[in-house]
């Protein structure tokens, strides 16, 4: 069975769990550009605003790190390649591999606003239901033409809500091949093929099954309109981060 | 007073052949009803004709004397299906949603959803469950989650595609005491099923289908003793010479 992630709505009632989704996704868009093209006072001020966030919304950040921990060798890596790519004041020499001073400096913030930017992500995805974040994509894409803005935003909620029963199917049917000790097959594309094919076909096979459990439920595309309320205090908290992205921007 | 009229009713499939052959069968309001027949014999594409997710080649379907063909959306709302795989039926990312998806499809007000889903969760005794993730249900839960989707759009009819399939002890209990509430509520119920055992002793009648067609139809007990020449067991009960006992007993 699928378990649960941080990456994944948690019920609350932190500032953030009561902001509308839709200004939710304007600060997420905000602060992670903002981060992306800032320096160290700036970002440390983004930072410190978002750990006050995580406390507020009672996430345990050891638990986040954990979460994260590939994400973090990837960032490790983007720090060695650029301490090594980058000229500057040598820190470290061997052979031909050199590390500068700023090459270190600025793979350190590249790393950081990364960082910060899966931070927000985390705040925003652990803070609203599935069902507002649907909504919203609903909301922004309906006013684009030619973009059916109930259908993009359904065929998101179904894949929101499969990707569990996927990863299930993935795990059982792994498991069910090394029952039968796939594992003695040493090459690595015969044991994809092993897995993928079953692996799409019972995809597919659900995916049709589902297609007429929702015609049997009078599935259309003209359905009661999601429930968003925008107020004052909404309005209130977009106008703070506006002011808070410029203030570091500025700095 | 007849709920569903099913006329010469065949389906052919895009190989030429016949899924169903020439049904005639007239259903009472309120009625408890099973249809049994072994695995191929067609019991569901029959099912899946009352509500237009098949279309017959031949035949016609009516509910409560409405062509299903006339109105679809109708006969999706008037007769509720549960499938036999309730996982790859649930829709929405918690209970609650999953319970109101067939509402908003209807196009329901706001308020009515909220008190439409209230009362599906509450008779499938999931209230408690409604910010719960789906997939982290049990079987019997999962199969409740359906009841309340179906309960939730107040259709007259449900049909049940092997409800009990791959159920524990507990769970097979528990779906079918809220099958038995459906029926007391007034409801139609039909069971299509190959295993007898767990739910024949509530059924008022017994539909035997084999090769596509309807073989026997009658109260059960007249026709158990001749299920297993046409490939469905016996209830023991039944084997024994003894009546029949429900399993929530």
């Amino acid at each position: 069975m699928a378990e649960l992630t941080l990456f994944s709505y948690r019920s609350g009632h932190s500032g953030l769990h009561r902001i509308d989704v839709r200004f939710k996704i304007l600060g997420l868009l905000f602060i992670s550009m903002v981060s992306l093209n800032v320096r160290v006072l700036s970002l440390t001020i983004l930072s410190s605003l978002l750990i006050i966030l995580i406390i507020d919304c009672r996430l345990q950040f050891k638990s986040f790190l954990r979460e994260i921990r590939y994400f973090l060798i990837l960032m490790l890596i983007i720090l060695i390649a650029h301490a090594l790519s980058t000229k500057g004041t040598m820190v470290f020499q061997l052979y031909f591999l050199s590390i500068s001073m700023h090459g270190l400096y600025e793979g350190a913030l590249i790393c950081w606003r990364l960082f910060l930017v899966v931070l927000v992500g985390l705040l925003f995805v652990s803070t609203t239901r599935p069902s507002e974040i649907k909504a919203a994509v609903e909301w922004f894409l309906n006013p684009i033409p030619f973009v059916s803005g109930k259908r993009l935003a359904t065929m998101l909620s179904l894949v929101m809500r499969f990707i569990p029963v996927i990863l299930d199917q993935t795990r059982e049917t792994a498991a069910a091949q090394k029952a039968r000790c796939v594992e003695n097959r040493k090459n690595p594309v015969y044991r994809l093929i092993r897995l993928g094919i079953p692996l799409i076909r019972r995809t597919f096979e659900r995916a049709d099954k589902l297609a007429v459990a929702m015609e049997a439920r009078c599935y259309t595309e003209n359905r009661t309109d999601p429930e968003l309320s925008a107020t004052r205090k909404d309005w209130m908290a977009l106008v703070v981060m506006i002011l808070i992205c410029g203030l570091v921007v500025s700095i | 007073m007849n709920i569903i009229e099913i006329q010469n009713l065949s389906h052919r499939f895009d190989d030429g052949s016949y899924g169903i052959k020439n049904i005639n069968l007239t259903i009472q309001k309120g009625s408890f009803v099973v249809i049994t027949g072994p695995n191929g014999s067609g019991k569901t594409t029959l099912m899946r004709h009352l509500n237009g997710l098949l279309h017959p080649s031949a035949g016609a379907v009516k509910l409560a004397g409405m062509p299903v063909s006339e109105d679809v959306v109708k006969a999706r709302q008037f007769v509720g299906m549960m499938f036999q795989d309730a996982d790859s039926q649930i829709v929405g990312e918690t209970v609650y949603e999953d319970v109101a998806f067939g509402p908003e499809n209807l196009s329901l007000e706001r308020v009515e959803i909220k008190r439409r889903v209230a009362d599906a969760l509450n008779t499938a005794g999931l209230t408690e469950f409604s910010e719960h993730r789906p997939h982290l249900l049990s079987g019997g839960e999962k199969r409740r989650l359906a009841i309340a989707g179906i309960l939730a759009m107040n259709p007259q009819v449900i049909a049940f595609d092997e409800p009990f399939a791959s159920l524990d002890y507990p769970g097979v209990r528990q779906v079918l005491r809220h099958i038995l509430a459906l029926h007391q509520s007034g409801r139609t119920i039909l069971i299509v099923t190959h295993d007898l055992e767990k739910v024949i002793a509530h059924a008022d009648r017994l539909i035997l289908m084999h090769n596509g067609q309807i073989v026997k139809d009658d109260l059960p007990h007249n026709i158990l003793p001749e299920v297993e020449k046409f490939g469905v067991r016996q209830p023991c009960d039944a084997r024994l010479g003894m009546e029949l006992r429900s399993w929530l007993n």
